[in-house]
């Protein structure tokens, strides 16, 4: 239940955290996304009707912060995170079901692959809201540098969150017949 | 997986098409909430940004002092540090005062507000200020700076609102040069990256005699956002395409590091 709380609380701090991190320079002035690490945490050590639920409400969280309303005009809308999300809850649990699926290894994998695909869904939305589709060396870069950044913070949040006392990575849920 | 958690799934599933189906202004309003619950949260970070921000710059003056005067004695570092942290308060006083006096030579109805932060998505260009309807601001009102014009509101809560900047490829306005009185519209660029961002001037004649250094402005169309007459940059390039002419414009206003802004009311 704490853990379950710390996830929850974690999930909004990283929505406004991650408004104050820094652009990365070096890819072409990229942002750091902290929510897509925390998600395929959560998706990974919940049972997956709470997965779910995470997977929206962190959707929900994400999108609000992010949402641009110009007007009439609405490129990425309410609701888009959180099918994405509720979509990676569910292919995660099949690549990785829930009795051994969390180790810091598989939840580096997918914080890594979720960003970049969350990116790539966003641009590609983004592209065919515009009615122009531009692929350089710098949308590049914007799409692989998060996805780099989740690479390397997966392992951190991971032993983060497993300081939280009953957290027993990959044995989660695992029942021993007797 | 299980049948139970396949109609779990499309549970979530169709809860996450009910949130896409919301109209605009239904979107508007739940963001409106939700910086409203988060304005605390969101000026909390700016100012704990602030602080390290200024420690940063402080380490900076500190690093150069030691380089400058390594055999001075620790009395003589003291005085310079003192020195420096006034040199610092000098200065804010006149950012402030420049600020305070365009604010009461503009002809514009203005707010002041400041930045608290940036947007942390890569594909769009907006910042969020701590001014919104509590301060009588409302959406699609400009947003300016002593130099020029920032970008326009979006989304607004009570004390906190959103602000498409220039450089958001979203954001055209209908601008006019200067000098020669041709007029295109301009708008940001989707790739732009970090640090100075340019702007592009579409849509201007191919024969258009524009050169480097002319002054944009926004152009005033009837019934727009903007006001005519807010400098939006200098030309920096002009080409010619196959049906009309685009410059590449650089900003008036510092949209890399805003601090402080203003959003316009309406005419005095």
């Amino acid at each position: 239940m704490i853990r379950a709380a710390v996830l929850v609380v974690s999930a909004y701090l990283a929505v406004i955290v991650q408004e104050f991190l820094p652009a990365m320079p070096f890819f072409a002035g990229a942002h750091v996304y902290l929510l897509p690490v925390i998600v395929c945490f959560a998706v990974l050590w919940f049972p997956f009707p709470a997965a779910l639920a995470f997977a929206l409400y962190a959707g929900l969280l994400g999108d609000l912060a992010m949402l641009h309303v110009d007007g009439e005009h609405v490129e990425i809308g309410l609701g888009w995170s959180m099918l994405f999300y509720v979509f990676l809850a569910a292919v995660l649990r099949l690549v990785a079901p829930a009795p051994s699926g969390l180790r810091w290894e598989t939840h580096c994998l997918a914080s890594g692959a979720a960003t970049f695909l969350l990116l790539a869904g966003q641009y590609l939305t983004v592209c065919l809201r515009r009615e122009s589709f531009l692929l350089n060396g710098e949308v590049f870069a914007q799409l692989a540098g998060p996805a780099l950044a989740a690479l390397l913070l997966a392992p951190l949040l991971f032993f983060f969150f497993s300081l939280f006392p009953g957290f027993d990575p990959g044995r989660r849920g695992r029942r021993v017949k007797r | 997986m299980k049948p139970l958690h396949l109609v779990l799934l499309a549970a979530a599933v169709i809860v996450a098409v009910v949130f896409l189906a919301f109209s605009p202004d239904r979107m508007r309003a739940w963001q409106s909430r939700f910086f409203d619950v988060s304005t605390p949260a969101l000026q909390a970070g700016a100012a704990i940004n602030n602080r390290i921000s200024k420690l940063n710059k402080g380490l900076r003056t500190v690093d150069e002092i030691e380089a400058e005067n390594a055999a001075l004695t620790a009395q003589n570092n003291e005085l310079r540090a003192s020195s420096q942290l006034l040199k610092d308060l000098a200065e804010e006083n006149r950012r402030l005062r420049d600020t305070l006096g365009y604010r009461e030579r503009s002809a514009f109805s203005l707010v002041p507000a400041q930045v608290v932060s940036r947007d942390s998505g890569n594909w769009w260009s907006s910042v969020k200020i701590n001014r919104g309807f509590g301060s009588e601001i409302d959406s699609a009102q400009p947003v300016l700076t002593a130099d020029g014009l920032v970008g326009r509101t979006t989304t607004v809560a009570k004390d906190i609102s959103m602000v498409l900047l220039l450089t958001d490829e979203t954001c055209q306005v209908a601008a006019r040069v200067e000098e020669t009185g041709d007029q295109g519209i301009i708008s940001g660029q989707r790739t732009a990256g970090e640090g100075s961002p340019t702007l592009v001037l579409n849509f201007l004649k191919r024969n258009a005699d524009i050169k480097p250094g002319m002054k944009i402005v926004t152009a005033g169309v009837s019934g727009g956002v903007f006001p005519a007459g807010i400098p939006l940059g200098t030309v920096r390039e002009f080409r010619t395409r196959e049906l009309d002419g685009q410059a590449i414009i650089e900003p008036a206003a510092d949209l890399g590091r805003l601090e402080d802004v203003f959003v316009v009311r309406g005419t005095k």
